[in-house]
C-alpha cells in the first residue's frame, strides 16, 4: 500500500515538475506572458505615442501585460486607474512564495523601473514608481477593490490600504518615462 | 507496480504530458489555471 502512494506521489511530482520546466521553458523568449509564467519581451503591438490616453478605458481590462527592461521579462498583471493615472499592484509581497513569485517588483523597485505595458495590443513605455502618499493609495484602493476584491465597500478598501500599509501590497504608478526626474 | 513497469509508465505519461501542453492550449490553461489557484490559498 505505501508503495503504491509513493508511486503515486512520485508521479504526480514528475508531471508537476514537467509543467513548470516546460511552460518556463516555452514562455521564457515568448512575445508576452502566459497566465502564470513569465515572458519575454513585447514586441508586437502598436506603440503608442503622443499626449497621455484617458486611462478610464482600463476599467474595462482585466489585466495587462507588463514587461520591465531590466531585468527582461512580462507578466500579467491588474490594473486600476484613478484620478486618470494607471496603477498596478503586487501582492503577497512578504509571504516567501511572494519574494519568488513577485520578484519583478522588487527589482522595479530597487532598479530604474522603466517598462512597456500593452493594453488591448497597444504597447506604452512606462516607468514603475512605488506610491506610498495615503491620499493616492485611497483612490487605488478603491478601485482595486471594486474591480476585483467584489466590490467598494468600506471594509474593502480600507483591507487594501491596511495591506498597503503593511507592506504585503505594493501600489505602483505606471507613469510616462521621466516622471520621476 | 514493478519497477520496471512503474518507469514506463512514468516515460509515456511524461511523453503525453509535455505533447498535451505544447500542443493543445486549453489544457496547459487548465494547468496553469490549477497552479494559479494552488499558489494564491497558499501565498500568504
Amino acid at each position: 500500500m505505501l508503495r503504491i502512494i509513493l508511486q503515486i506521489i512520485g508521479v504526480l511530482a514528475l508531471l508537476l515538475g514537467l509543467t513548470l520546466l516546460t511552460l518556463r521553458l516555452v514562455y521564457k523568449d515568448a512575445d508576452g506572458p502566459s497566465r502564470l509564467f513569465p515572458g519575454g519581451a513585447l514586441v508586437s503591438g502598436e506603440m503608442h505615442s503622443g499626449p497621455e490616453p484617458d486611462w478610464s478605458f482600463t476599467d474595462d481590462v482585466f489585466s495587462v501585460e507588463l514587461q520591465l527592461l531590466d531585468p527582461l521579462g512580462s507578466r500579467k498583471i491588474f490594473v486600476m486607474e484613478s484620478g486618470n493615472k494607471v496603477y498596478v499592484p503586487s501582492g503577497y509581497m512578504r509571504s516567501t512564495l511572494g519574494r519568488l513569485w513577485k520578484d519583478w517588483a522588487f527589482k522595479a523597485d530597487e532598479g530604474d523601473g522603466l517598462a512597456v505595458a500593452r493594453i488591448n495590443g497597444v504597447r506604452y513605455e512606462r516607468q514603475l514608481i512605488r506610491i506610498m502618499d495615503p491620499t493616492v493609495i485611497a483612490g487605488v484602493a478603491s478601485k482595486l477593490a471594486q474591480k476585483y476584491g467584489g466590490g467598494a465597500t468600506p471594509e474593502a478598501i480600507t483591507g487594501v490600504e491596511k495591506s498597503v500599509a503593511d507592506g504585503d501590497t505594493w501600489i505602483f504608478e505606471m507613469a510616462p518615462r521621466g516622471a520621476s526626474q | 507496480m514493478k519497477t520496471k513497469n512503474y518507469l514506463m509508465l512514468c516515460a509515456a505519461l511524461s511523453v503525453v504530458w509535455v505533447a498535451g501542453l505544447l500542443l493543445v492550449p486549453p489544457f496547459s490553461n487548465g494547468v496553469e489555471a490549477l497552479i494559479h489557484m494552488f499558489l494564491a490559498a497558499n501565498a500568504s
